[in-house]
């Protein structure tokens, strides 16, 4: 198990994913946009300018109308918890330190779910969130989600 | 009537087992030999014959390209067809779908499907687990465990339908019962649960408690099945277990993705956590074979958390959706006199061996009377469920001990 971080496809910038395994599932060429966007504290979506659809930044092709000129366009960053779970059993030793942290899926305004971190206050299914980027147990800087006012 | 219900017959098995505790560990691909030998020797034919192999996704404990090929060497056999059937644990009951479909198109004679794992012997499961069951850049990075992703489906399930921790519970004390039986099973000698002590049990990941979660089985399984057709199996076999319906529906492949689909059974109208292709796959397999849910004597699944048998229930058509809960607390898999369900313990106590045929085993055990735990007298017909990834590749078959015409 190697703590290098890998660098091969995301042109430098850090990303490590899980400490077991990593593949192929490093920043690609049709995602290393999100992490720059995040490195700056934006949240970006994939949009197809054609069909004015918000996707997960991880889509390639328009799943309505197939084109793959998706461009990166900024989210609001504002949405509202669908799921969560308060980890107590860690998956692994980086974050056995964290427990217990809850994990979640968040509905963004633009209809796009993403799994998440949800911090700094108790979170219920529908509860009012808002995006912030802090550096989680990996080293590397994440989006996560607190309740606003919080 | 669909030409495909009782067109094929399993007419071999085997299975090798390995446990954790052995003086010398063994390889999944020493089992998967073992017991595809097992089950060609059972079916009594030839290397020569066998016309496809079809295994499920690659050991995570042996993980090469091309698993198949690494088993065919072993064999030496030389079919027309061989692969891996990767739709992570959903291969499994998949590798014999496209085996039944191979056959009944009269370009092979014999298919060979084996599926395995050992993890339990060369793998910290719960950490390389939730390496694989997440998206390792958008997902493991915030340090979900494999039960925290299934609990998001439970958290939903609870605040859609009022399904209680305590109706889940029940599955868990249910499946206890028939794993005491079994001597395979991986909490036959920890004696009888109740809800109480599954609702007392250690938080694993809200509201998953330890006894909601499957057992990581101690140890490793192969099955092999040998399958034909209808015609030669009549004529040259002495026992079948017929294919009377299977079906099939794979969805996403992590729970985030699931969440971005639409436009496709079940998610017509948008995602949800609720709906899964388990439902799609058995209404398939229901209408393939011509039977209902009133007609299954016995019902095996995969689900490996607690609700998530109660959901599967509801997939299956034992009851409506949102009623798994109260079905279960009102006797429906009750261990005297309920749906006999998850017959050799189930995944939260027989164990989870990662993906397998051990299920599919079972079924065919207790419709020959030969189960090696609780027998289910005079069972006639069931079906299996297997699923794979975050309830995102599910497979379904219906089998009976009797050829439907």
């Amino acid at each position: 198990m190697s703590e290098a971080p890998v660098t091969d496809w995301s042109r430098g910038l850090e990303l490590k994913a899980g400490d077991w395994f990593i593949g192929l599932y490093q920043p690609s060429p049709e995602t290393t946009g999100y992490w720059q966007g995040v490195a700056r504290h934006e949240l970006l979506l994939k949009n197809c300018p054609a069909c004015d659809r918000h996707f997960h930044p991880k889509r390639i092709v328009c799943t309505e109308c197939g084109s793959d000129a998706l461009e990166w366009k900024r989210a609001s960053g504002r949405g509202e918890v669908y799921s969560f779970s308060e980890v107590h059993r860690a998956p692994s030793a980086a974050f056995a330190g964290a427990t217990p942290y809850v994990v979640g899926l968040v509905k963004l305004e633009e209809g796009v779910h993403l799994f998440t971190r949800f911090v700094d206050a108790p979170v219920g299914i529908g509860t009012k969130v808002a995006v912030d980027f802090r550096p989680l147990e990996l080293g590397n800087l994440m989006p996560v989600f607190r309740p606003e006012g919080a | 009537m669909n030409p495909m219900r009782c067109a094929t017959a399993i007419v071999g098995m085997g299975r090798a087992m390995a446990w954790k505790t052995d003086p010398e560990p063994k390889t999944p691909l020493l089992l998967a030999a073992v017991a595809a030998r097992q089950a060609m020797a059972t079916a009594g034919i030839r290397r020569d014959q066998v016309g496809a192999l079809f295994t499920g996704r690659t050991p995570q404990s042996y993980m090469v390209l091309q698993y198949n090929q690494a088993l065919l060497n072993e064999l030496k056999i030389g079919p027309m067809f061989s692969s891996e059937v990767s739709s992570h644990g959903g291969g499994s009951l998949g590798a014999i779908q496209l085996a039944a479909t191979a056959l009944n198109a009269g370009v092979i004679d014999y298919a060979l499907c084996v599926t395995n794992e050992a993890s339990g012997i060369w793998m910290d499961q719960v950490g390389s687990n939730a390496a694989w069951e997440g998206d390792l850049q958008f997902e493991a990075p915030y340090g979900p465990s494999t039960p925290s992703i299934y609990a998001q489906t439970f958290c939903r399930y609870m605040h859609e339908y009022g399904v209680t921790p305590e109706q889940a519970a029940q599955v868990a004390v249910e499946n206890r019962r028939w794993a005491l039986h079994h001597p395979h099973a991986a909490m036959r000698n920890k004696g009888p649960i109740t809800v109480e002590d599954v609702l007392a049990s250690r938080m694993i990941a809200t509201p998953l408690r330890m006894l909601d979660c499957a057992v990581w089985y101690p140890g490793g399984i192969a099955t092999a099945v040998v399958l034909t057709r209808a015609d030669i199996a009549t004529a040259r076999h002495a026992e079948q277990t017929w294919i009377a319906g299977f079906g099939q529906c794979n969805t996403h492949e992590w729970v985030g993705e699931r969440m971005g689909g639409w436009g496709y059974a079940p998610f017509e109208d948008g995602p949800d956590l609720i709906q899964t292709g388990a439902g799609v796959a058995a209404k398939q397999a229901y209408a393939m074979s011509g039977l209902a849910p009133k007609d299954m004597d016995l019902a095996e699944t995969s689900a490996p958390f607690s609700y998530a048998n109660l959901m599967m229930l509801e997939e299956m058509g034992f009851c409506p959706r949102g009623e798994g809960g109260r079905f279960v607390a009102d006797g429906g898999i009750a261990y005297e006199g309920g749906l006999p369900f998850n017959t050799n313990g189930g995944y939260l106590s027989f164990g989870q061996v990662a993906q397998g045929l051990y299920n599919l085993k079972e079924l065919v055990d207790q419709l020959h009377g030969r189960a090696e735990g609780k027998p289910v007298p005079g069972a006639a017909a069931g079906i299996v469920h297997m699923h794979g990834g975050p309830l995102a590749c599910h497979s379904v078959v219906i089998l009976t001990k009797e050829r439907l015409t």
